[in-house]
């Protein structure tokens, strides 16, 4: 590599993470200005607007909300991903085809459609709107992503290491504990970093299914800058993003970020 | 831990007294018998009636192409599958309905099959952690059978930290420590090179005779069968053609198919005259027939190596005209035209060879060749 192509892709590196870290950066920043209008760069420097979010109860209870569903979400993603990934890489089953195809091309379907059908089919089922029917609506979201992810860790399992297991002397539930389950241990834990993610960060599907008295951090937040642009909007977002490095870290240090999205971490 | 010792050697020879033998070295175990086994998969039956029964201590050699069953049978054998008809006994006991966790056979895949999130250790110690061997006994027997196949100071490794060869010498290890009533052996060698292949290969017969475990090997790797095996049994299409020892297998094939599937051979029409011998295109040649002798007047086919064919001036035997003589090495190749088509004989390199067109006569002893009813 010439001197010259590299100063070049290290600028293009750059630009690219400048591009992409700028808007956390201006909202970090303008959190933090003595104005009563989000502007960058800041004026002064203030925790005033901080102490107005902790002020709102309502927006605690937005998160508490948020945070719940989406670990609801998480949660439950992750084990219907398992069974619905176990049963189409299985078996052979009357419409197996039809429920992979679905569930791939469930990614294709836009949020905002996704919304008004299921705004439709919860008023046709009479379902009103809880928490329970926003963890389905997410669910539609999430599940496809984690039974895809489980069907790409099975397909990277040698079933005769199953047989060998097996032979070896453990019964159906040890071969699937010991064997089964560590090869899908990282799609697990993906599906369910993607599902907490997607379903915490989501507006379009939560607006058509909440109501005024059940809001969801991100509608909430949506529903106050429409009548309020103060500097509170850029401080909850950025206790947002310290709340996303936290869960980051935190899953770095159980499993590995890179190794959660399959790359492959063992360069032998 | 000089109890636990003790504990143990009194459940192995409990164990073995219930399975009927009298408590003794592991070679007296491992008799497995099938009788009229079955498989149908996908409504093609892809075993039909396979009977077998191996002595203790038996190498026996599944060997067949693709699609000819061994694999299924050699899956019923561990319990994989289930058999849709026949029973399976191991040392009198029949096991065809026994799931394969309850049956005592150690399998090595083609794919070592090892798994990949523990250790070298974790995996040979798997099976005695599934019988709850205490943690000390279990670190000794490992060490102990990872030095047996050449992996001691690899016990700390993960699966793909290993070469191919070192993957299978753990996978063999992992089988063997349970000390299993039969281990079953699933084209072990097919993913290496050749060259590991065969080293491979001679140290699994080595360890096998010493040990003494019953081996079940199925293989499509013609000379690999006849390499390690006691005995080979040849499968195609769901049957097995023929069941003895490897030179029986070579010299006195008992179908076209098991003639043509191992190396190459002559295969020539005649009519049996009685008493063990034929008459081919008017000469009177001698084979052994394989089970039965047939009846005088039946038609037979001669299978002949090309090995033990000789080329005589003179002489008793099948008359022809030499057509091609070829250098290869480490034999002659010599075409002879006769009246019951051409015969191919691999002289040794420092035969004397017939000259192109000379009139010869090809001979064999009546042992080396066989002659089955057409």
């Amino acid at each position: 590599m010439t001197r010259l192509t590299r100063v070049l892709g290290t600028g293009f590196a750059v630009l690219v993470g400048l591009f992409l870290i700028a808007p956390v950066v201006v909202t970090v920043a303008s959190s933090l200005t003595t104005t009563s209008y989000v502007t960058f760069p800041p004026k002064g420097i203030t925790l005033r607007w901080y102490a107005e979010v902790f002020g709102k109860p309502e927006f605690l209870s937005s998160f508490v909300l948020s945070a719940g569903v989406a670990l609801a979400a998480a949660a439950i993603s992750a084990v219907v991903g398992l069974a619905g990934g176990l049963a189409i890489h299985r078996y052979r089953f009357p419409g197996r085809g039809a429920l992979e195809a679905v569930l791939s091309s469930a990614f294709a379907v836009p949020t905002i459609v996704l919304g008004i059908g299921l705004l439709q089919w919860f008023a046709q089922m009479g379902l009103a709107s809880s928490p329970f029917t926003l963890l389905l609506a997410h669910l539609v979201l999430t599940v496809p992503y984690a039974v895809r992810l489980v069907l790409a860790g099975l397909a990277g399992l040698d079933r005769s290491a199953e047989k060998a297991a097996a032979g070896l002397g453990a019964p159906p539930f040890l071969v699937f504990w010991h064997v089964t389950l560590p090869a899908v241990r990282g799609a697990l834990i993906g599906g369910a970093f993607f599902a907490f993610i997607t379903s915490f960060d989501d507006l379009t599907v939560a607006l058509f299914v909440v109501t005024t008295d059940l809001q969801t951090l991100p509608v909430r937040i949506f529903n106050y800058m429409q009548y309020d642009y103060d500097p509170t909007v850029t401080a909850i977002g950025t206790l947002m993003v310290l709340f996303a490095v936290v869960a980051v870290v935190v899953i770095e240090r159980f499993v590995g970020v890179a190794r959660l999205f399959g790359a492959d971490t063992d360069h032998k | 831990m000089r109890t636990r010792t003790t504990r143990q050697e009194a459940e192995r020879s409990v164990s073995t007294s219930t399975t009927g033998t009298p408590a003794g070295p592991a070679a007296r175990r491992g008799r497995l018998r099938l009788d009229g086994v079955r498989k149908v998969l996908g409504g093609k039956e892809v075993v039909s009636a396979v009977d077998l029964e191996t002595e203790p201590g038996e190498f026996l050699t599944l060997l067949g192409p693709s699609g000819c069953g061994k694999t299924t049978t050699l899956n019923m054998v561990a319990g994989h599958l289930g058999a849709d008809g026949g029973v399976i006994e191991v040392d009198g006991t029949d096991v065809t309905g026994t799931p394969p966790h309850r049956r005592s056979m150690g399998m090595v895949f083609q794919s070592y099959a090892l798994f990949p999130h523990m250790t070298i250790a974790d995996n040979v110690a798997f099976g005695l952690r599934m019988r709850k061997v205490p943690a000390a006994e279990r670190r000794r027997q490992v060490e102990e059978v990872l030095e047996m196949v050449g992996l001691d100071g690899m016990a700390g490794r993960h699966p793909r930290q290993l070469s191919g060869g070192q993957q299978q010498r753990a996978a063999l290890a992992r089988a063997l420590v349970i000390q299993p009533d039969l281990l079953l052996l699933d084209e072990p060698f097919s993913n290496l090179d050749a060259q590991l292949r065969v080293r491979l290969r001679e140290e699994v017969v080595a360890l096998q005779r010493r040990i003494g475990t019953t081996t079940i090997l199925v293989t499509h790797d013609q000379e690999e069968a006849l390499a390690v095996s006691d005995r080979i049994a040849v499968m195609a299409d769901g049957v097995i053609h023929q069941l003895d020892r490897p030179r029986e297998i070579y010299l006195r094939p008992a179908t076209d198919f098991v003639a043509q599937f191992i190396g190459e051979v002559n295969a020539l029409d005649g009519t049996a005259t009685g008493g063990g011998a034929c008459e081919v295109a008017g000469a009177r040649v001698g084979a052994t027939a394989v089970g039965d002798p047939p009846a005088q007047g039946a038609g037979v086919r001669v299978y002949v190596r090309p090995e033990v064919v000789r080329i005589q001036a003179d002489g008793d035997g099948l008359r022809g005209t030499v057509r091609e003589t070829r250098f290869l090495g480490s034999r002659i190749r010599c075409v002879v035209a006769t009246g019951a088509g051409e015969v191919t004989a691999a002289l040794p390199f420092d035969a004397q060879v017939p000259a192109m067109g000379e009139e010869v006569t090809c001979a064999w002893r009546p042992s080396d060749a066989s002659m089955a009813v057409r």
